[in-house]
C-alpha cells in the first residue's frame, strides 16, 4: 500500500514517500512540509463547520512513516502552524501525546509565514525553532523556495506544488508533487487539508508525482 | 385626502375606475378580477402571457384599500412589499407604481431596496420605510436578519412576488418561500399575490406561493396572436452539420431586421451576442448608434442606455441574451429573431410576448438555427407551441443548504425559539417533507458545526441561549453572514475599465488570466485592447483591428425540454415516410407546413444513407472508430442534463467490465463515450447495460467517478455558508480562511461522508443538474423498446455534432497510478535550464499555495 521512489539529488540518495515526505537515509533524517497543523480548527473558529479527522490524519500518517523509516530526526520546512486561530487545544493535544510517544525524536521547525502569525509551538514540545538558511549536510533548510546563497542546495515547501499531465484526447490531471531542479526543491504539502499550485517544470528539472498511493517519476 | 361622502359613493375601486377613465384607459376585466379578489382579503396568482397589466392589477388593490379606510394626509407605514428577481426590473416597477400614486393623487411612497440602493437610501429607511417597498428576494432576507424587522413590517397588507414562475424553479423561490412564512406568521392577515407568466404547471405554482392555503389564479389577458416561423436559407446544401454556423445567417437575419421598425435579437449565451453584435455592425456599419447589446455582465448604465433607446424607439435592434427576457414591454419591438435553439416552448413564448405590443400587432418571433438539427428543433418548438404544451418549472425541495442560511439570517435578527422555528419552516410548500433528522442536524450544522456526537468548543456562530432561544451573539459573525446572503454563485469577476475610469462591465477572470497586454478583444460591443490588471479590474483602451477574441462566460445553460424533444422524434419518424405510420387521409410530405425539414432533407438522406433515422419507439446506438479511438452514440433526444447523466451511468457500468477511461460528450440530442478500446455492446446491452435495476446506487456511483458532485458541492458550500467570496470591492478575504470548495467537498468525503450537504449535493445533481425523473423515465424507455445498432465507417451527420461540441467529461475505472504512466507533462520551454526566477512559472502567483 505505501511506496516510496528513490532519487538523486545534491548527490545524495533521497526517498520519496507517498505520505508526501521526503527520507534521507544517510542523516536518518525526514523533511516535511506545510503541515499546517490547526488548519480546520481555525475554520470552525471563524464560523466555518469543517468535520475533525484532519488532525489525527496528519498524526497518524506522521507515525506511519517515522515507523518505516526508522528517521531520527525530522525537518519542518516551514508553516507547521497554520494560525493563532487553530491553536484550539484539542488540535494541540492531539499532536502533543504522539511527541510525548516520540520523544527521542530531534524535530526542527524552519519557521514559515504562517508560523510567524501563529507563533512558536507549545515550548513542551520541545521543537528546536529556527529560521531559514541552517544546514542540514548539504541541505540547506528553507520555507520559501529559491536557490540558497553561499551554496549548498535548498529543500523548501511553501508553494504546495501541483504539476498539470496531459493525456490522449483532452484528459489532463493534477497532482502534488516533488519538484527538484538544479539548486533546489520544492515539496509538495504535508497536511491533509492543504491545496495546491500548479508549477510548470523546465527540462532538466526532476518531477515527481503523487498519484494516490504511488509515487511516480514524469521528469 | 380626507373622503367624508366615500363611503355613499361606492366600492373602493371607485376611485381607479375613474382614474383610468380621466386617462382614457380601459380596465381588463382580469385587473378587476384581482382588485376585488384582494378587497375580499384572498390570495392568488395571475397567470398572463404578456406583461399587460399585471402591474395595475396587483398594486391598485392595496391603494383602493386605503382609501375605503379613510385615507389621509400622510404616507401609511409600510403597506406593500414587491418581490422582484432583478434589480433592474425593480427600478422599472417603482416608477409605475409611482405613476399612479402621484395619478390617483395619494400621498403614499414608493422606495427600492436592492444591492444597488444607496447608503443615504438605506439610512432612510432605516429611520422610516416607505409605503411601498421594492425588493429583491436577497435584500428582503437581509432586512429579516435585524431585529427590528417585525416591529417594521408590522402593518404589511400585501407581498406580491413579481416573475414567480422564475423564482420558482430555483432555490430564489425558496427562499422567497421561507421569508413569507416568516411574514405571515408575523401578520396572519397578510395577503400573497404572484405573477407569473405562462407556466405549465400553474396549480402547482399558486400551492408553493400560498404554502398550500386558499386562493385563486386569476387568468390575465390572452387574446394576443403569435406567429411562429423559421430563418430558412436559399443555399440549403451548405449548411454545416455542427458547431455555430457564426454568422452563417448574418444576410437573412439583416434582412429581417430591415423589414421591422425595431426587433430584438436573442442568443443564448453571451458571447454568442458579442458575436453577432459585431457581426451586424461590421454588415451594416450604418447601423452604428442604431443597434444595440444587452447583456448580464454589461455595466449598468450601459444596458440602460439601450433600455432608453428600445423605449423610445430611437434603436433598429437590439442583440440581448435573457438579460431582456424580464421587464417592462416595449412597445417600438415588432418581431423577435431567436438565435439557436429557444429549448422550450415556454421561453420560446415569452421571448415571442416581448414584441408586438402596439394596438392590433400580433407577437412574431422567427427561429435562426445555428446548425442543422436545429431546424427539427424550430419545427418541432412551433408545432408544440401551436397545441398548447407549455412545459413546467421544477421547484427545489429541501435545500437544507437555504435553510440553514435562512435559520442564521433569522438568528442575526430577532433569533429563535426551536419548536416555532421548525413549525414556521414546515409550513412551506418547500420543507414541508423535511425529517426530524434533516432538522436536527440543521440546528446542530448551525451551532455546533457538525453532528450532535461531535463537539467543537471553538466553533461560533449561532448560539442556544439559556432562555431556549437561538441567536447570534458576535457582530463580525452576523456582518459577514449578511455579506454573503444569497444563492447566487459566480466565478470571480474582473471590471472592464477605461483608463479614465469609466466602467464597460465584467469579465471572468479566467478570460483575463489568458490575455497578455496588446491583446485584443470585444466586449460591450468594442474593439478593445487589454492593458494590465490591477485590483480585479482590467483596464483596456480602444483596439485596433486584428483577430479579437471573445470573451466567454461560464453561465447556466438550458436543456431541451421534453416537449420539444419529443417533437423532434416525432418530425423525425413522419419523415423517414414509413407508410404504417402515415395516419389515414395523411401525408408524407412534411414541407408545406414544416419548411425546416426540407432544410434538412440532405443531412437526413446522409442519415439514413449511412447509419437510420431512428423511429419514435426505437433506440439507435452507432458506433465507430476514428483516430481518437472508439466512439460509442447514443441517440435518445432527451437533452443535455439528462445526457450527462446517462453517458457517466453508461460508462460506470461499462467500467464495472473492464479498467477503461472514458471521455464523454453530450449535446441536446445525444451523447457518446469515447474510449481507447472497444466494447461489444450486444452481449452487454443484453446483460443489462439500460437496466433500471440498481439505477439510483449506479447513477451515484457515476457521480463520484465523475465528479459532479463535487462541483456541485460549490454552490452548497455557498449557499451555507462555508465558502466566504468576500466583501464588495476588497478581493480578497482572511487568507487563513480560505479555501476552495473541491478541497471542502474532499474534507467532507473523507471525515464526515454521512453529513447531509454532502447528500445534498448529490440530490441536487441527480435532480436539478441530470433532471434524474427524466433520466429514470428516459432509461426505461430506451429498455423497452428495440435497440438498433449500426457499425459506421465514419461519424454520421447525427454523431458529428456530439463529437466536436464542447462539452466533455471524464469517467474513469483504472487506477490513478495507470493513467498517469500514459501522460505526459508539459515543460515550460521558454525558461533556461537550471535556476531561472522562480515566480513566472507559477500559475496564479497572487494565489500562492492556498488554493486547490
Amino acid at each position: 500500500m505505501i511506496d516510496a521512489v528513490e532519487c538523486v539529488v545534491a548527490g545524495e540518495r533521497l526517498q520519496l514517500l507517498s505520505e508526501r515526505a521526503v527520507f534521507w537515509p544517510a542523516g536518518r533524517a525526514l523533511f516535511i512540509a506545510d503541515y499546517h497543523l490547526g488548519k480546520a480548527a481555525s475554520f470552525r473558529k471563524a464560523g466555518i463547520p469543517l468535520p475533525s479527522g484532519t488532525t489525527t490524519e496528519n498524526v497518524e500518517r506522521l507515525e506511519r512513516i517515522v515507523a518505516r523509516t526508522r528517521a531520527d530526526r525530522i525537518v519542518f520546512l516551514g508553516d507547521f502552524l497554520h494560525s493563532a486561530a487553530g491553536r484550539a487545544p484539542r488540535t494541540l493535544a492531539r499532536f502533543g501525546e504522539w511527541r510525548e510517544k516520540r520523544r527521542a525524536l530531534d524535530i526542527t521547525l524552519v519557521r514559515g509565514n504562517h508560523d510567524k502569525r501563529a507563533g512558536d509551538p507549545p515550548v513542551e514540545w520541545k521543537l528546536g525553532v529556527t529560521d531559514a538558511g541552517g544546514r542540514l549536510g548539504p541541505f540547506v533548510l528553507n520555507h520559501e523556495p529559491g536557490a540558497a546563497r553561499g551554496g549548498g542546495y535548498a529543500l523548501a515547501g511553501h508553494i504546495h506544488p501541483a504539476v498539470r499531465l496531459h493525456g490522449e484526447g483532452e484528459s489532463s490531471v493534477r497532482l502534488p508533487c516533488f519538484w527538484f531542479g538544479a539548486r533546489y526543491g520544492v515539496l509538495p504539502a504535508f497536511g491533509a487539508f492543504t491545496g495546491t499550485a500548479v508549477v510548470r517544470p523546465k527540462r532538466g528539472d526532476q518531477v515527481f508525482v503523487i498519484a494516490d498511493d504511488e509515487v511516480l517519476r514524469v521528469a | 385626502m380626507k373622503r367624508d361622502d366615500e363611503a355613499a359613493i361606492g366600492p373602493p375601486t371607485e376611485i381607479l375606475e375613474r382614474w383610468f377613465a380621466a386617462n382614457g384607459w380601459r380596465a381588463f376585466d382580469f385587473q378587476r378580477e384581482v382588485w376585488s379578489a384582494y378587497l375580499a382579503g384572498e390570495s392568488g396568482l395571475v397567470h398572463s402571457a404578456t406583461g399587460s397589466g399585471k402591474t395595475l392589477a396587483a398594486w391598485l388593490g392595496p391603494l383602493a384599500e386605503w382609501v375605503g379606510e379613510g385615507g389621509g394626509d400622510a404616507a401609511p407605514p409600510l403597506r406593500v412589499l414587491w418581490i422582484t428577481p432583478m434589480r433592474a426590473l425593480a427600478a422599472d416597477t417603482a416608477l409605475s407604481m409611482q405613476r399612479a400614486v402621484e395619478g390617483l393623487q395619494l400621498p403614499w411612497t414608493v422606495g427600492l431596496r436592492t444591492g444597488d440602493t444607496s447608503s443615504a437610501e438605506r439610512a432612510r429607511q432605516a429611520r422610516r420605510l416607505p409605503s411601498a417597498l421594492v425588493t429583491t428576494p436577497e435584500s428582503l432576507s437581509l432586512m429579516l436578519s435585524n431585529a427590528d424587522a417585525r416591529a417594521k413590517l408590522s402593518d404589511l397588507r400585501l407581498v406580491v412576488v413579481d416573475e414567480w414562475h422564475e423564482l420558482l424553479g430555483s432555490k430564489r423561490g425558496v427562499m422567497t418561500e421561507l421569508c413569507i412564512a416568516r411574514l405571515t406568521r408575523w401578520n396572519p392577515r397578510l395577503r400573497t399575490w404572484g405573477l407569473s407568466a405562462t407556466l405549465g404547471n400553474i396549480g402547482e405554482a399558486l400551492d408553493r406561493l400560498l404554502a398550500g392555503g386558499a386562493g385563486r389564479v386569476v387568468e390575465g389577458v390572452s387574446d394576443k396572436k403569435v406567429v411562429i416561423d423559421t430563418l430558412v436559407p436559399a443555399d440549403i446544401d451548405r449548411f454545416p452539420w455542427a458547431g455555430h454556423l457564426g454568422l452563417a445567417m448574418l444576410d437573412p437575419v439583416i434582412q429581417a431586421i430591415d423589414e421591422s421598425r425595431s426587433t430584438l435579437v436573442f442568443t443564448n449565451v453571451r458571447s454568442s451576442a458579442e458575436t453577432w453584435y459585431q457581426g451586424l455592425l461590421e454588415a451594416r456599419p450604418e447601423w452604428a448608434g442604431l443597434i444595440g447589446l444587452h447583456h448580464g455582465s454589461l455595466d449598468a448604465e450601459v444596458r440602460r442606455w439601450v433600455e432608453a433607446g428600445l423605449k423610445e424607439g430611437r434603436l433598429k435592434a437590439v442583440v440581448a441574451t435573457s438579460s431582456l427576457d424580464l421587464g417592462v414591454d416595449f412597445s417600438p419591438v415588432e418581431r423577435v429573431l431567436q438565435i439557436g435553439s429557444a429549448k422550450g416552448v415556454a421561453r420560446l413564448l415569452q421571448r415571442a410576448g416581448r414584441s408586438g405590443h402596439a394596438p392590433g400587432q400580433s407577437s412574431h418571433v422567427t427561429c435562426v438555427p445555428s446548425h442543422a438539427l436545429e431546424f427539427v428543433e424550430a419545427a418541432a418548438a412551433r408545432r408544440k407551441a401551436l397545441a398548447g404544451r407549455i412545459e413546467s418549472r421544477r421547484p427545489v425541495d429541501r435545500p437544507l443548504d437555504l435553510l440553514t442560511q435562512h435559520l442564521v439570517t433569522v438568528a442575526s435578527g430577532e433569533g429563535f425559539e426551536e419548536a416555532d422555528m421548525k413549525r414556521e419552516v414546515m409550513a412551506t410548500c418547500a420543507f414541508r417533507g423535511l425529517t426530524d433528522a434533516e432538522w436536527q442536524w440543521a440546528l446542530d450544522f448551525i451551532t455546533r458545526g457538525g453532528d450532535a456526537l461531535k463537539a467543537y468548543p471553538e466553533y461560533k456562530k449561532v448560539e442556544r441561549g439559556e432562555d431556549g432561544r437561538y441567536t447570534v451573539r458576535e457582530p463580525a459573525i452576523a456582518k459577514r453572514h449578511r455579506m454573503s446572503i444569497g444563492t447566487i454563485v459566480s466565478d470571480a469577476a474582473v471590471n472592464v475599465c477605461y483608463r479614465n475610469g469609466k466602467r464597460l462591465g465584467n469579465v471572468e477572470e479566467s478570460f483575463i488570466a489568458r490575455l497578455s497586454p496588446g491583446d485584443t478583444f470585444v466586449f460591450a460591443g468594442q474593439l478593445l485592447e487589454f492593458m494590465r490588471v490591477e485590483n480585479m479590474t482590467a483596464y483596456v483602451r480602444p483596439g485596433k483591428a486584428g483577430s479579437p477574441v471573445i470573451p466567454r462566460w461560464d453561465g447556466g445553460r438550458c436543456p431541451l425540454s421534453s416537449e420539444v424533444a419529443d417533437g423532434m422524434r416525432e418530425l423525425l419518424e413522419e419523415w423517414t415516410g414509413d407508410r404504417s405510420l402515415v395516419p389515414p387521409g395523411g401525408t408524407r410530405d412534411l414541407s408545406p407546413v414544416y419548411p425546416e425539414m426540407r432544410a434538412v432533407k440532405r443531412l437526413l438522406r446522409l442519415q439514413q444513407a449511412w447509419s437510420r433515422v431512428p423511429r419514435r419507439r426505437e433506440t439507435l446506438v452507432e458506433q465507430t472508430q476514428t483516430r481518437e479511438g472508439h466512439h460509442i452514440f447514443f441517440y435518445p433526444f432527451e437533452g443535455r442534463q439528462v445526457h450527462m447523466g446517462l453517458s457517466a451511468l453508461l460508462a460506470h457500468r461499462l467500467g464495472r467490465t473492464r479498467a477503461a477511461s472514458f471521455s464523454l460528450a453530450f449535446t441536446d440530442y445525444g451523447f457518446e463515450l469515447l474510449s481507447r478500446e472497444r466494447f461489444e455492446l450486444l452481449p452487454l446491452l443484453k446483460g443489462g447495460l439500460l437496466s433500471s435495476d440498481n439505477l439510483l446506487a449506479d447513477m451515484l456511483g457515476s457521480l463520484n467517478a465523475a465528479e459532479l458532485s463535487k462541483r456541485q458541492f460549490r454552490e452548497i458550500a455557498r449557499v451555507a455558508g462555508l465558502v466566504f467570496q468576500g466583501y464588495p470591492g476588497q478581493p480578497k478575504t482572511n487568507r487563513q480562511v480560505q479555501a476552495t470548495s473541491g478541497l471542502l467537498y474532499e474534507v467532507f468525503a473523507r471525515w464526515d461522508p454521512a453529513n447531509p450537504l454532502l447528500g445534498q449535493a448529490e440530490r441536487e445533481v441527480l435532480e436539478r443538474q441530470l433532471e434524474f425523473s427524466r433520466l429514470t423515465e428516459g432509461l426505461r424507455r430506451m429498455a423497452a423498446s428495440p435497440v438498433v445498432i449500426r457499425q459506421t465507417h465514419k461519424p454520421t451527420p447525427f454523431a458529428f455534432p456530439i463529437m466536436v461540441g464542447r462539452f466533455r467529461e471524464k469517467l474513469t475505472s483504472e487506477k490513478l497510478a495507470d493513467r498517469v504512466r500514459r501522460m505526459q507533462l508539459e515543460f515550460d520551454e521558454a525558461a533556461p535550464p537550471g535556476g531561472s526566477a522562480f515566480g513566472d512559472r507559477i500559475e496564479n502567483p497572487e494565489q500562492g499555495a492556498l488554493f486547490d
